[in-house]
């Protein structure tokens, strides 16, 4: 999902420098906005036409093969996080993935675990911070990162030590982190591109649908996806409503 | 059960006793509701028969029934909806542009589910009988994978109505209500909670989207 918030970022921007606003948590909003529109110039150069043309010559098996690999190379990632976070049930669910799809699944080509019931899930340490009780902070839009916050970058740092092949030594391990890096890069973009061009054209402001969209996933994501429906919010009843309409929807249950 | 599909399930057993066991289902009724009255607009969405013009007025219909615009319009204004309880003009003027804008944002993200299969996949009560969240699966065209949408369903009056719908993405739902709720807010402060300001940029999204949608054609 890193990815792809780093993809929404490279690929978006606004004209003109707005004022700080404390009330939406972005109180560098002016210094994110200028970050935000340098991404979306790196990308329209070279990200965009990258990934557009990684799409044309590779078939989609093949892409999602690429993108499998790089999800199950993270294994050790979520693996960390998952035991940080005292999740035992969600770390067996890791480490089964990675050792299933390591050998059936050819190095993570396949992912044969999901077709055993094993769903993927990612964790990283701005997650677990969250988890923790630590706030998200100031929201930032870094260089080339795309959007985050004071503890989710701060937990970026923490992961890179969790990914053995950050410092492993191995014959070709340069060849590795390098080949790995850009094509997380190519393929996270690659993914991103109907979503990317969906906020580019139905937002009334792509910077604030990508902040709104970043903060609210990152929210979901330190509960797992498992919202409490006690938290969501009300909607308040419309006084002036006609208690029905003459042309009632299908099976209406009273 | 082959000796190999034996050793493959001894070999994840442990995993899969480990993992979190899912919701139960709530409101038999509700989930019902959602899914005659989906399947109706994605196949409305994909019936060649319409014109293009023809489609957009029978979603706009159905979502007119299906979803309480109203309602939504007023909690996407946060804190600066108390300025429509004072200015009847103002809430009629809202809520018509606030409509424009929403038909052409669910059938812009819609469209990519057209024709394709549905399946309800439990509910949720928040408040048994008026407010529940009902679970599907959809897959998108193109995809081989469902992705899983729920739906928050009130009761408005005597029946149930569409309040807001989400997206779970890599495991992180995003309810889009709420996200625009957070949009529209952060408009109307750079506009000093100058709600017919924001009516104009609505307004002018809406147009693009249609346009965007036209040419999809």
């Amino acid at each position: 999902m890193q990815v792809v918030y780093a993809a929404l970022i490279f690929a978006l921007s606004l004209p003109g420098v707005a004022l700080a606003q404390e009330s939406t948590g972005d109180p560098l909003e002016g210094m994110n906005r200028a970050v935000f529109a340098f991404n979306d110039a790196v990308d329209k150069v070279a990200l965009e036409p990258l990934a557009r043309g990684y799409r044309a010559v590779t078939p989609r098996p093949v892409r999602g093969g690429v993108s499998n690999v790089l999800a199950n190379l993270r294994a050790p990632v979520t693996l960390a996080n998952d035991i940080l976070q005292a999740e035992p049930g969600r770390a067996g669910t890791t480490a089964g993935r990675f050792w299933i799809n390591t050998t059936l699944g050819l190095v993570g080509v396949f992912d044969v675990a999901r077709r055993m019931g094993l769903e993927p899930h990612s964790e990283d340490f701005g997650q677990t911070l969250g988890k923790w009780g630590l706030e998200s902070g100031p929201y930032l839009v870094l260089p080339l990162l795309g959007p985050s916050s004071l503890r989710d970058a701060t937990g970026r740092i923490v992961d890179a030590g969790f990914d053995p092949i950050n410092y492993a030594s191995f014959d070709g391990d340069d060849a590795t982190r390098a080949t790995r890096t850009v094509l997380t890069v190519v393929s996270g973009r690659e993914s991103a591109l109907e979503a990317v061009e969906n906020v580019r054209s139905n937002s009334i402001d792509p910077y604030v649908s990508v902040r709104s969209s970043y903060l609210l996933l990152r929210q979901s994501a330190v509960q797992n996806g498992q919202t409490n429906v006690q938290d969501l919010p009300d909607f308040e009843e419309m006084p002036d409503q006609p208690e029905s309409t003459p042309n009632e929807p299908e099976g209406s249950p009273s | 059960m082959s000796d190999a599909t034996t050793r493959r399930t001894l070999l994840i057993l442990p995993f899969l006793a480990l993992a979190a066991p899912n919701a139960i289902a709530a409101d038999a009724a509700a989930e019902q509701y959602v899914e005659r009255n989906l399947r109706l607009v994605l196949d409305t969405l994909s019936d060649k028969a319409l014109t293009v013009e023809a489609r957009a007025a029978r979603f706009r219909q159905l979502m007119q029934q299906f979803a309480d615009v109203p309602r939504v319009s007023n909690f996407v204004l946060g804190r600066y909806s108390a300025q429509l309880r004072q200015d009847p003009a103002l809430t009629r003027d809202w809520q018509a542009a606030f409509t424009d804008y929403a038909v052409a944002v669910y059938q812009d993200q819609l469209d990519q589910f057209r024709g394709q299969q549905m399946r309800i996949t439990g509910s949720i009560d928040r408040t048994p009988g008026r407010d529940v969240i009902v679970r599907s699966e959809i897959t998108p065209r193109g995809s081989t994978r469902p992705l899983p949408v729920q739906w928050r369903i009130l009761k408005s009056g005597a029946n149930w109505k569409i309040a807001d719908v989400s997206l779970v993405l890599d495991g992180s739902e995003i309810w889009l209500a709420q996200q625009q709720q957070r949009d529209f807010l952060a408009a109307l402060d750079r506009n000093k909670g100058d709600i017919r300001a924001l009516i104009a940029i609505v307004k002018q999204q809406t147009a693009t989207m249609r346009t965007r949608i036209a040419n999809r054609r």
